[in-house]
């Protein structure tokens, strides 16, 4: 037996992190910068769809930028092109962090980049000039699935082996959530996709299939990465453990339970076993747990230090984005229970919640952790703090005015619907107004995302004056730390 | 060529489900469940230990940055 080395000392641990930052760099920024082209496509389409509300004939003259097909060309956009490829960089970074241990096998994963961005690309052209497939959430053809498979494929093959290569010692709750959404996704989608795309089954099971795999994107592969990212960046930020340790590993066990069943209750009311749609508003309302060991978990840790948010953009990111997972999480399971599905189904009341989860909560997260790496494997500061309170503030209250107005359009409009006195058209003319709304909150979330990437190019080109004093490189030399409020 | 695929998608339901049980199985085995308060300060160490915060908002000014946010962080 070898004798054990000394422990390492500060300025050791210091070298060892920069050698792991830096052997990221590559994958990382091509997944960083791949995800911030494609956010910026997804909210062109977004607003076109979105304009296309009020205004149906809007550019109609061309059949490639009707709704058929730029409302799927926005969702697939910011669905694979930025929330994927944003998840993935953090993974990569993060994992590497976690196992303690330089990125092994980067051509594995500039590979996958390099087929994700075409299989992206391939699809939204292909869902543009009418090829897209007419299930939500698999609009891409075939050939475009087929290759995010593979690239996903290799993904997942690489988290694999970077976890077989780790350091010894305790995993950390967010190597759970990583590991599992790396495992779980390709499964998810390669599924989804034989069951629908390639050998479609029978009528009915579809949907069931559909909203399995819709479902299951949003809580088995964005969740899990999202978690990730605030289980290690709100303690690693403020300098604090997390405040229970316990109840967060009982949340990861108890999401990988009850989580996957839950696709079901987008089919309440449809021609169904009542069984299927049973068990799964029950594992709905079962997500409670997961749900509130996490906000407990975050709100303890940040309590007291919530002066914080003023001077860590990356908290400020952070914490918004957990706080809105508690919100969307709880809302989700409300929406699950038969009689209030009766009024928020088929309505905006439903898009509200969507983007509620996939944006206040996933996308806000993403915009923090790359707050923090960016930084960190390009080795430059940020160059502007203006441009990043510019960027908080657009996106926050975007998100804000979006969800508030599909919230209350989408209950009249449910009201409305319920109503025999109302006809369906009339039942839409409650919603024109919310929906005019929802367009201006649009503008500002695309204004917010164009400061974002114009501080990105500036980033990523070490535009300004070289600063000799890291700011964001942690402990200042030589200084002693000092305890947070406790 | 259905027959291959309902193969392949059990087989798929039996490895996920059986992969996901087993890590169950190894984290409680190899004590991934004990001494709970220790593992969460493993993604800590002597150069950013507890009690130091690790980030701050990069400022306008760049001679000025370090010290107007260490200045910002004791008082809080």
């Amino acid at each position: 037996m070898p004798r054990p080395a000394a422990p390492p000392t500060a300025a050791e641990d210091k070298i060892e992190r920069a050698e792991i930052d830096a052997s990221t760099r590559l994958p990382v920024v091509l997944f960083y910068g791949s995800a911030i082209f494609w956010l910026l496509v997804g909210s062109f389409f977004a607003l076109l769809a979105s304009l296309k509300m009020n205004n149906p004939h809007f550019l109609d003259q061309w059949g490639w930028l009707t709704f058929g097909r730029v409302r799927p060309a926005h969702l697939n956009a910011v669905a694979y092109g930025w929330a994927s490829s944003a998840a993935i960089g953090t993974g990569l970074w993060l994992m590497a962090r976690l196992c303690r241990v330089p990125l092994r096998y980067s051509k594995l994963v500039i590979g996958a980049a390099i087929f994700w961005n075409l299989g992206v690309l391939l699809g939204t052209f292909g869902i543009l000039a009418g090829d897209g497939r007419s299930i939500e959430w698999l609009e891409f053809p075939n050939y475009a699935s087929g290759m995010l498979f593979v690239a996903y494929g290799l993904i997942a093959v690489w988290g694999v082996l970077m976890f077989r290569f780790r350091q010894p010692g305790h995993v950390y709750v967010s190597q759970w959530y990583l590991l599992a959404a790396f495992l779980w996704f390709p499964w998810l989608y390669s599924t989804a996709n034989i069951l629908l795309n390639f050998e479609p089954i029978q009528g009915g099971a579809q949907g069931a299939v559909n909203w399995w795999y819709g479902h299951n994107a949003l809580g088995l592969w964005f969740t899990p990465i999202g978690l990730a990212t605030a289980y290690y960046l709100i303690p690693k930020v403020l300098g604090r453990p997390i405040h229970s340790y316990y109840l967060s590993i009982l949340g990861f066990w108890t999401l990988a339970l009850f989580y996957s069943w839950n696709g079901m209750h987008h089919l309440i009311g449809g021609p169904f076993p009542a069984w299927m749609i049973s068990a799964s508003v029950v594992a709905s309302i079962m997500m409670f747990i997961p749900v509130i060991t996490t906000a407990i978990n975050h709100h303890m840790t940040v309590r007291g230090n919530f002066g914080a948010l003023k001077w860590s953009p990356t908290l400020r990111f952070t914490v918004f984005g957990a706080m809105c997972y508690t919100l969307a999480s709880v809302q989700g399971s409300f929406m699950a229970i038969p009689s209030l599905n009766v009024i928020t189904h088929f309505t905006h009341y439903t898009v509200g919640h969507a983007h509620l989860g996939l944006y206040a909560f996933f996308t806000m997260i993403m915009f923090g952790a790359m707050y923090y790496i960016l930084p960190r494997v390009v080795g430059w500061e940020w160059p502007s703090a203006r441009l990043i309170r510019w960027h908080f503030w657009l996106v926050a209250i975007g998100i804000g005015v979006m969800v508030v107005a599909l919230t209350i359009g989408g209950i009249l409009q449910g009201l409305a619907l319920l109503d025999p006195g109302i006809t369906f058209m009339a039942s839409l003319d409650y919603t024109k107004p919310w929906l005019l709304i929802r367009s201006g909150s649009g503008i500002l979330l695309t204004a917010g995302h164009i400061v974002f990437a114009v501080s990105f190019c500036l980033l990523l080109f070490k535009v300004g004056a070289k600063r000799t004093e890291p700011t964001l490189f942690g402990t200042d030399q030589g200084r002693e730390p000092e305890p947070l409020n406790r | 060529m259905n027959t291959v695929i309902y193969i392949l998608l059990g087989a798929g339901l039996v490895f996920f489900g059986g992969t996901t049980l087993a890590a169950f199985y190894w984290a409680a085995r190899t004590g991934q469940f004990r001494n709970l308060e220790d593992g969460s300060k493993v993604i800590f160490d002597d150069d950013e230990p507890v009690g130091t915060a690790t980030d701050v908002f990069a400022d306008k000014k760049a001679d000025r940055p370090v010290r107007a946010a260490v200045a910002r962080r004791r008082i809080i």
